[in-house]
């Protein structure tokens, strides 16, 4: 699995776990990052600047350390 | 608070226009009393100016008729010819006691010139024999005329009319002078007017010794030391607080000037000063005028208050319904947008755009549905999604 699908997985377990609108959540993500979430499969390669882009859309989104 | 948010940018400009529109109301109002408070001081001095003239006029004309039924009176010619000072005081006390409660504080009787000494003072006769040569008694033994004015004797101002005195076969036998008092005067102006009066004179033109004895007679305070110049005569005032002047007498304009506007504890007043001549015209003395305005500037600060406070509230209104408008046509509208398309590329491809107006931020809301249609059907068609 990918780097970025693992960070997929991240977001929507802690939507799930503290009850958060979770269209809301991942386009806030989506928009910050640049990335569609829903396009983010197992198979989807790394891009170093995707992933930092990725981790620090979450930090400010979820107030998370991805 | 933002300051990039537009809403924060129009709430501090909205605020700006009513700090400006108080400040200019408070500015308008200032102004407006300055020049309502100098024109109510020009009009207090040339009011005063003239309403001085309009009663030395009457009391001029009331004196002239007094020594118009004197200079018939056989008993007084007779005796005033025959220098008979005890029968003059006889026939003409029981008359000066009644012109006294008419104002006429002065009534003398003149010897014919060369000589021309004061025969009898009605006012005080012990004292008869000096010689007083003024201005008004040169005029007089030059005319033969009846002379009449301002003219100062040694301590003090009076309004005075002299004029030549005939004996039963038409010979001078002298003169008789009538004489008001300034002080009465400024009395019976204050009792019109409202507003207070001072008499000034100019030290040059009294003498120091008859003024102090003048005050000792009369039991008032010597304040010939008060100014450098001037001594105050009378006024209508209990201090003489609101009364300065220390300038010149010679430099003030016929017509007179204003002061200037100032405050004595809660009350505000506007003082000016007009000249005072003589029968030579020599400016001896000053009328100080001083109006309290202190109902016109309380009425002024009332409107003030309401100005300002109307301002305020119509502003504050102004404000809202702005901001209120602004929420309801705009920010809303834009935070709706917004929210949508967070939630389009959060996977929610159902909540739609709905376009009520057809205005700038309508046309807006119909090219983004457009275009989160177009992004719709685009995700539609990914394989990814499409194998889930």
């Amino acid at each position: 699995m990918s780097q970025l699908y693992d960070l997929r997985l991240l977001i929507e377990s802690k939507i799930k776990a503290d009850g958060l609108d979770a269209m809301k959540v991942k386009g806030q993500i989506g928009l910050r990052s640049g990335r569609v979430l829903a396009l983010i499969s197992p198979s989807t390669p790394d891009d170093p600047t995707a992933v930092s882009k990725l981790k620090q859309a979450v930090k400010e989104v979820l107030q998370i350390d991805a | 608070m933002k300051w990039n948010l537009i809403k924060t940018k129009v709430l501090a400009a909205l605020a700006a226009c009513l700090v400006v529109g108080v400040g200019g109301i408070l500015v308008l109002m200032h102004y407006s009393f300055a020049r309502n408070s100098q024109a109510l001081a020009v009009e207090s001095v040339t009011g005063a100016q003239k309403l001085f003239t309009i009663l030395e006029a009457r009391e001029i004309s009331k004196m002239t008729a007094v020594s118009d039924t004197l200079a018939v009176n056989q008993e007084v010619r007779d005796a005033f010819a025959a220098r008979d000072r005890s029968r003059l005081i006889e026939l003409t006390a029981p008359l000066y006691t009644e012109l006294k409660s008419e104002g006429i504080t002065n009534w003398m009787f003149h010897t014919p010139e060369p000589d021309m000494a004061v025969f009898l003072r009605l006012h005080n006769v012990a004292k008869f024999g000096d010689h007083l040569k003024r201005p008004m008694d040169e005029a007089v033994v030059r005319t033969h005329a009846m002379v009449a004015g301002n003219q100062m004797a040694k301590a003090g101002f009076a309004v005075r009319i002299l004029r030549p005195f005939y004996d039963s076969r038409g010979g001078l036998s002298g003169y008789v002078e009538f004489g008001e008092e300034i002080g009465h005067f400024i009395q019976e102006m204050k009792s019109q007017t409202g507003d207070d009066y001072a008499l000034l004179l100019s030290k040059k033109f009294v003498d120091r010794q008859s003024w102090a004895e003048s005050n000792a007679l009369w039991k008032r305070r010597d304040n010939w030391n008060d100014s450098p110049n001037l001594v105050l005569a009378d006024k209508t005032t209990a201090t003489d607080n609101i009364i300065q002047f220390q300038q010149e007498l010679a430099t003030l304009p016929g017509e007179g000037k204003v002061l200037e506007c100032f405050h004595d504890g809660d009350s505000v007043f506007v003082r000016g000063i007009f000249p005072i001549r003589d029968t030579a015209g020599n400016t001896v003395g000053a009328m100080f005028v001083v109006r309290d305005i202190s109902s016109y500037y309380l009425a002024m600060r009332h409107t003030q208050n309401v100005l300002v406070l109307v301002t305020v509230v119509a502003l504050t209104l102004g404000i809202f319904l702005v901001l209120t408008l602004l929420n309801r046509l705009v920010f809303r509208r834009l935070e709706h947008i917004i929210m949508v398309a967070t939630r389009v590329v959060g996977g929610d491809y159902e909540t739609e755009i709905r376009v009520d107006s057809d205005d700038e931020v309508g046309q807006f809301e119909k090219l983004f549905e457009q275009f989160r249609c177009v992004f719709v059907d685009l995700m539609a068609h990914v394989p990814e999604l499409q194998e889930k």
